[in-house]
């Protein structure tokens, strides 16, 4: 069967992680991908790893791969004029222009969204940036570690009364990339109904707003800040992470609801079968002893032991799974999740499968071209996308646009 | 009709969606909402467990007082059905006839097998359905007891979330299902171009550990790729080393990136390496300027300094002699000034602002972040659109049990236009 977007053609300048991730599904999906990356300034994922025995390699880097499989790439120095003429050329080629670089900057190369429109009237630009493309604060730079700090994702993590952990990683890297994709979807839905074209001005921060919408709310309707109480709920007790036997092993234990923890005080015994904390009133005013208890029992036994005693008897329980326990994941497995695909610098790597599964137009990994290396599709793209000859493309590289 | 949103305006005016989820999915809905979908939450008669997820507001009492329900419910039209009736499959049934998209989260509220996704798809053909499910729809785990805060775990996206050697921590507002409604949306929109193709829609598929997993950098990727103890290197396992070669810039530590201010937390990574080391040159610049900067590290050229703590020129008391100057530097510092400082000086930082800075900053506001709807007479906070410059609907309050029944389900009891 036809992919679903098979003969859309996408145009990314974006790097790190926001911008790609969305160019990764529409090509999982079938569209015509073409990265522009330059030598001069490889993609930041390309030097993040994880690597394949640890070697920092821009051409190995697993994290590039998961963000930027089954796409094309192209080298150009977006600093050489010359290399701007071919943009401007695979701007009329493309139905998609995806971006992030700092608000103005495709002004100052010519290549604004006016500019782009008077070139490709029907084209939609997907810009992603931390702030927003206006405002007093849209100059600042950053990754998507700032953007979840100005978005307050930073202050939803940590111990009660100690200073803020913040998530892992980057979260509006996390949040963006999902608004980005749905937007440049809807956008073309429209384009296709209407001949139009938009821009997209996505601003990462503000995607992480719609992820933690209640706690707005929340401030506007009671003036309550929200802060973090480590991993406690409000309308859950036990909600935590206990440590388990073995060395940073650790399992994620809840009861939702009296039923719950009635089995789950039935397993571990002793003090939590009091019937004072059979509701969830009693549970809260003895949280501390209750925790106290469970993490006394879990710590005596392997995390997967704990998993399986309260899996059993219907308690919300998981390992708090690492790399590898996920890769031997057999839920992970059934879902197919983690996929082995050619790496074009020699043997195999493994990324991540779609998030989303189609019954009738499945993610084929075995459709999708490996990742690129910069430049790897240079000639390929200006000869078979653009219709540039040998002398042309020749010239290019010798005026170092190429590269 | 109503005017719980102008549904002229948007790209995706003119389709229809029902959403059947509960808590687990409600934003999916929204987002389709917000690009001018016609909306329609169905509701079993007692309401949604999404009316009964807090926060809560004071001015109300249960179930009209949940913040989580006001929301992600708002922009949509309300219905209830009680599916344990034939009349009310039948509800379904007619409803899901003209709709473009069906998103259902196995709702508890609904009897076990009341919603018959097959059934409904071939009644009609077109349509799209999807679900939301913790683990997948079938496998080893597909019926496993989750809540929130275990497939955030199981998705890799809370055992690196740490402090130190305390345990992994996840946001106090959980968020696996959330990724994953958020990921249902994108995938019924990828099954929507097959249909575009074919005219016949399809089953869409997504989990919320799967979906947690996007909130990982890809560490999750270092056991099948072979890279040992990367989460050591990146500094946040529990035997990370203090100085780790991070080049990313943004730095995927967590809390030793947190430096304390005059009033609250500034988040900055001191990077170092071709992709971002110029920033940490120019705050070491301001710190020069300040007499702030000791001499040892006047000639430190963060770009190259990966190659000199290689070559063990550079070594970890030193690093930390450096911090040690850059946190008493900052201590002084408040958050608004080093926000306009990251402004002027383009530095690579920002303040960890709280949940009630972020409704007063000036940027946000200016950009349409924040509105209020009425909700059954009260008054409620949502999040403007989450893309900008493009169509995109004002969003009406959430939708009152069984509010708009009469409207869409019509007045006479449907089992008597069936008969």
């Amino acid at each position: 069967m036809t992919k679903p977007l098979a003969g859309l053609k996408v145009l990314e300048f974006a790097w790190s992680v926001a911008g790609p991730v969305v160019g990764r599904a529409l090509a999982d999906y079938g569209a015509t991908v073409v990265r522009v990356e330059s030598g001069k300034r490889p993609d930041v994922t390309r030097l993040m790893g994880p690597f394949p025995d640890g070697k920092i390699d821009k051409d190995r880097s697993a994290l590039f791969e998961d963000y930027n499989l089954g796409k094309l790439c192209i080298a150009l120095d977006m600093g050489n004029p010359a290399a701007r003429e071919v943009i401007k050329d695979l701007v009329a080629w493309a139905d998609v222009v995806s971006e992030s670089f700092s608000p103005g900057q495709m002004e100052r190369w010519g290549l604004g969204y006016e500019a782009l429109k008077a070139i490709n009237p029907g084209i939609i630009l997907l810009s992603n940036s931390l702030l927003g493309q206006h405002g007093p604060l849209s100059k600042i730079a950053g990754y998507g570690n700032l953007g979840a700090a100005l978005a307050s994702v930073h202050s939803t993590v940590g111990q009660a009364g100690s200073p803020p952990v913040g998530p892992f990683g980057s979260y509006t890297d996390y949040t963006a990339p999902r608004f980005g994709l749905f937007s440049v979807l809807a956008a073309l839905d429209h384009r296709d109904q209407t001949g139009e074209g938009a821009w997209i001005d996505l601003g990462q921060s503000e995607t992480a707003f719609q992820f933690f919408a209640p706690l707005f709310a929340e401030q506007a309707a009671t003036g309550r800040t929200t802060t973090p109480q480590g991993n406690r709920s409000p309308e859950m007790a036990p909600h935590g992470v206990f440590r388990a036997a073995g060395q940073d092993s650790w399992v994620a234990i809840a009861a939702r609801d009296d039923a719950d923890w009635t089995r789950l005080a039935a397993e571990i015994g002793g003090p939590l079968t009091d019937p004072r904390l059979s509701h969830l009133a009693g549970r809260k005013a003895a949280e501390d002893e209750i925790e106290a208890a469970i993490g006394a029992w879990t710590q005596a036994q392997p995390a997967e032991q704990v998993e399986a005693r309260l899996q059993q008897r219907r308690v919300p329980a998981h390992v708090v799974a690492g790399s590898a326990e996920m890769a031997s994941d057999p839920q992970l497995a059934h879902l197919g999740y983690f996929i082995e695909v050619e790496r074009l610098s020699g043997g195999k790597t493994t990324v991540e499968a779609s998030r989303f599964m189609l019954s009738e137009t499945p993610f084929d990994p075995a459709e999708v071209a490996p990742p690129p290396l910069i430049g790897s599709d240079s000639r390929t793209i200006m000869c078979d996308f653009l219709g540039y000859d040998d002398r042309r493309i020749d010239d290019l590289v010798a005026q170092a646009a190429i590269c | 009709m109503t005017s719980s949103s102008d549904r002229q305006a948007g790209f995706l005016a003119g389709y229809r969606v029902l959403d059947l989820t509960d808590a687990r999915g409600l934003l999916a809905g929204q987002m389709f909402a917000r690009m001018g979908a016609d909306v329609i939450q169905v509701e079993p008669p007692q309401g949604s467990a999404a009316r009964r997820t807090g926060p809560f507001a004071d001015d109300a009492a249960a179930p009209d007082n949940s913040l989580f329900w006001s929301a992600y419910a708002a922009g949509k039209r309300g219905v209830t059905i009680d599916l344990a009736q034939p009349a009310g499959r039948e509800q379904l049934a007619r409803l899901a006839a003209s709709a473009d998209f069906l998103i259902e989260s196995s709702d508890p509220g609904f009897p076990a097998g009341a919603i018959d996704l097959e059934a409904l798809r071939r009644a009609n053909p077109a349509l799209i359905t999807v679900s939301v499910t913790a683990f997948g729809e079938d496998g080893p785990k597909a019926d496993w007891a989750a809540t929130d805060l275990t497939l955030w775990a199981a998705g890799g996206a809370l055992f690196p979330a740490r402090d130190g050697p305390s345990p992994p921590l996840s946001p106090c507002l959980p968020q696996a299902w959330i990724h994953a409604a958020a990921d249902a949306a994108c995938g019924a929109m990828m099954a929507h171009f097959a249909r575009k193709r074919t005219g016949r829609g399809q089953h869409v598929s997504v989990t919320a550990v799967t979906s947690s997993a996007m909130a990982t950098l890809a560490y999750i990727l270092h056991e099948p790729v072979g890279h040992p103890a990367f989460l050591d290197s990146l500094g946040t396992g529990p035997r990370a080393r203090k100085q780790t070669l991070d080049l990313s810039g943004s730095g995927s530590r967590s809390r030793r990136n947190k430096w304390r201010l005059d009033d609250g937390y500034l988040e900055m990574n001191l990077a170092m390496g071709p992709a971002a080391g110029h920033f940490t040159n120019k705050l070491m610049q301001w710190m020069r300027e300040d007499g702030a900067l000791s001499p040892e590290f006047h000639d430190w050229d963060w770009v190259s300094l990966p190659a000199r703590i290689m070559a063990e020129e550079i070594e970890g008391p030193q690093i930390e002699r450096l911090r040690t100057e850059v946190a008493a530097f900052l201590a002084g510092k408040t958050k608004a000034e080093m926000l306009a400082q990251a402004v002027a000086k383009k530095l690579l930082l920002a303040p960890v602002m709280t949940v009630a800075e972020v409704m007063e900053q000036p940027h946000f506001r200016d950009r349409d972040n924040f509105q209020t709807v009425s909700e059954g007479g009260r008054q409620r906070m949502i999040v403007g659109s989450f893309a900008k410059n493009i169509p995109s609907v004002r969003l009406g309050g959430a939708p009152g049990l069984g509010a708009h029944n009469a409207e869409i389900l019509g007045a006479r009891p449907p089992i008597e236009e069936v008969a």
